[in-house]
């Protein structure tokens, strides 16, 4: 394992191994795979199991939801699969790399090139306008001002609204704060995104817009997205659906 | 390059969340603002408004001022040596490095009489140069003293003691009046006044050279009076003086008569002035420090989804510390910035009321220790905060509330 102060070119070698491992991949078609899966916490009692060996898939194209009542690990996967936890056993790949096995800034960099995340509450950071808010990942991959504008607009321009690219981002309405933590997600052209309950504060029209542009996403068949709700309607519309409880997967349908 | 430009993009988002925030940190600004506007001042001016205290306390005591004369010619002794000051001593002692003036004085070694009103008055006249007002900071009680030209062209001019002009003349204005000294009639121009005339009280004053040529007794200066540009300078002449006697009047009888015991009290107070006023520097800008501290503090914890966030979306943990200890620097030298701004100000105002024309390469000096403190203290107080910024963990970060 390298150790985390890289050099520069050592960092440029791995991501463009990485790079080739993504186009490998996205025509095998298995974005995700993940086997045997637990995470287990302490607290002040004693060890707390939250995940019990789950199995899951996810292949380019798909919208895969996975479902559950509150407490049953959802957004503890999701966080495993967006490698901001370490999972206590199992095995993660994505697009064929083992990310388990990267260190913290191989996996920054993993995050960075190929997933977006959409959270709940919206999380655009504040004070900050529209075009500051999807410019910071891309400042984040090291991609040049010219093409981040580029970028911006192209991102902006899918979720409709291109017209709000200069607003402060706290006095957009929560439907188009929700569609601007979608663009975000997508400015730099993840091949998966991650999403924690989507649609949980929205309205009905702002929800069927945020879903109509995830399956814009996935309709070329190159990226997948996998959906934590608990919104039976959101799941309708997914390929698959996952049901957890109290860490372990259930059901697939 | 990419790596730089992406540094470059960091400490521009850090400089513009600053700006967005720059009420919240307006306290922090304007203590390092105004410390290093004192620091600025103090370096650059601080000389001058020491020569300005020093000139003021000057009037008070005489600190810096200095008497040569000689020591009485032994009874025993059978080659007598020179008892007055040659034209190059006089130079030389001019020429000491923190002289500020120098003057010479010409003592009679009888008193000399005027008979006014069918008086007649016993006093003592003394030959005095232009300087010799200066020096000793003397000013003008009545009429005006005379000057280097009066000496030159060898008037018959004089300045009255106090006492003396009251003795001669009672309530009446002495300026203007004709005074018989010694056979002659002399003009006078004033009435010698100002803090420390002591025993000159009962003195008159006529130009030296006047005196070498009318009056019997005056020959050479046989006392000098010499004053110190400050009193860190009153030592080495002191010490400068008896070297230059040895080495051009071959004497080893001439006589110092300084001020040690006000001297040294005069320097204690200055010290402790300075110590205070860089102490309250120093505690300013160590409390802007703090403030830095305290404010990234509290800014990291008010924005930890941000921070959260921020991991999530790519960024890794050197990225959040650069971002934060950006937002630290750019507090720390931008506050400096300002206060380089408003001491270059205060500068002007200073030395407009004392009249000096401070440093050049003084201000360039305390503008390059300011901006290197300010760095120095935007690192030291925002290391540890951006630090725990950059350590945190996205999902405790995420869920924070």
């Amino acid at each position: 394992m390298p150790p985390r102060c890289l050099p520069a070119a050592w960092r440029l070698f791995r991501h463009c191994a990485m790079s080739d491992s993504t186009i490998f991949h996205a025509r095998n078609g298995t974005m995700i795979n993940v086997s045997g899966l637990t995470k287990q916490y302490r607290n002040g009692t004693g060890p707390v199991s939250v995940l019990h060996g789950v199995d899951l898939s996810l292949f380019s194209g798909e919208m895969v939801a996975i479902m559950g009542p509150s407490g049953s690990g959802k957004s503890t996967l999701l966080f495993i699969l967006g490698l901001f936890l370490a999972p206590s056993q199992g095995t993660y790949r994505a697009m064929g790399e083992d990310v388990l096995s990267l260190d913290r800034h191989a996996q920054a960099v993993f995050r960075r090139k190929h997933v977006g995340f959409v959270f709940q509450s919206c999380n655009l950071i504040e004070n900050s306008t529209v075009h500051q808010n999807l410019e910071m990942p891309l400042i984040y991959a090291g991609v040049r001002r010219r093409e981040r504008q580029d970028r911006i607009e192209d991102a902006l321009a899918q979720v409709g609204l291109s017209h709000r690219i200069n607003h402060p981002a706290n006095f957009l309405s929560g439907g188009e704060q929700q569609r601007v933590a979608v663009a975000r997600a997508l400015v730099n052209n993840p091949k998966i995104i991650l999403a924690d309950e989507p649609t949980g504060q929205l309205d009905r029209d702002n929800s069927r817009m945020v879903l109509d542009h995830f399956r814009n996403f996935v309709a070329d068949g190159t990226g997948a997205i996998m959906i934590v709700t608990h919104d039976p309607e959101v799941a309708a519309q997914c390929t698959r659906v996952y049901r957890l409880d109290d860490g372990v997967i259930v059901s697939c349908t | 390059m990419a790596e730089i430009l992406r540094f470059l993009d960091l400490l521009r988002v850090s400089t513009l969340q600053v700006l967005r925030h720059r009420r919240r940190y307006l306290g922090v600004i304007l203590a390092i603002a105004f410390g290093t506007c004192g620091l600025i001042l103090v370096l650059t001016v601080g000389r001058d408004v020491k020569l300005n205290l020093n000139q003021d306390l000057e009037l008070l005591g005489g600190a810096t001022r200095m008497r040569v004369s000689f020591e009485p010619e032994p009874g025993n002794s059978r080659i007598p040596t020179p008892r007055w000051f040659r034209r190059q001593t006089i130079d030389a002692v001019r020429n000491i490095p923190g002289v500020l003036d120098v003057s010479v004085i010409l003592m009679k070694s009888g008193p000399s009489v005027s008979n006014v009103k069918d008086r007649a008055h016993l006093f003592m006249l003394n030959g005095v140069d232009g300087e010799f007002w200066s020096v000793n900071s003397f000013l003008p009680h009545h009429g005006e003293f005379f000057g280097v030209d009066a000496v030159n062209k060898r008037l018959r001019v004089c300045v009255l003691g106090s006492e003396l002009a009251k003795t001669i003349f009672g309530s009446e204005d002495v300026v203007g009046r004709t005074l018989p000294i010694d056979g002659d009639l002399y003009y006078v121009t004033g009435v010698l006044g100002g803090i420390g005339v002591g025993d000159w009280t009962q003195s008159a004053f006529i130009p030296f050279t006047t005196a070498q040529d009318r009056i019997k007794g005056f020959v050479f200066p046989d006392q000098m009076h010499v004053r110190c540009r400050t009193w860190e300078d009153v030592a080495p002449v002191a010490a400068a003086i008896p070297k230059i006697f040895q080495s051009l009047q071959r004497g080893d009888n001439v006589r110092l008569l300084v001020a040690w015991e006000m001297l040294k009290r005069v320097q204690k107070v200055a010290w402790w002035m300075e110590i205070f006023i860089y102490l309250a520097i120093v505690a300013t800008l160590v409390l802007g420090g703090m403030g830095i501290w305290n404010g990234m503090m509290a800014t990291v914890q008010a924005r930890t989804r941000e921070i959260g966030l921020k991991k999530a979306i790519g960024a890794e943990d050197s990225d959040i510390l650069v971002q934060f200890l950006g937002e630290a620097l750019f507090l720390s030298l931008g506050s400096a910035i300002i206060g380089i701004a408003l001491g270059s100000g205060a500068i002007q105002i200073v030395s407009r009321i004392l009249k000096s024309s401070p440093s050049e390469d003084l201000f360039v000096l305390s503008v390059g220790l300011s901006v290197i403190f300010s760095l120095l203290l935007g690192l030291g107080a925002g290391f540890a905060p951006s630090m725990l910024a950059s350590r945190m963990e996205v999902v405790s970060a995420l869920r924070y509330e």
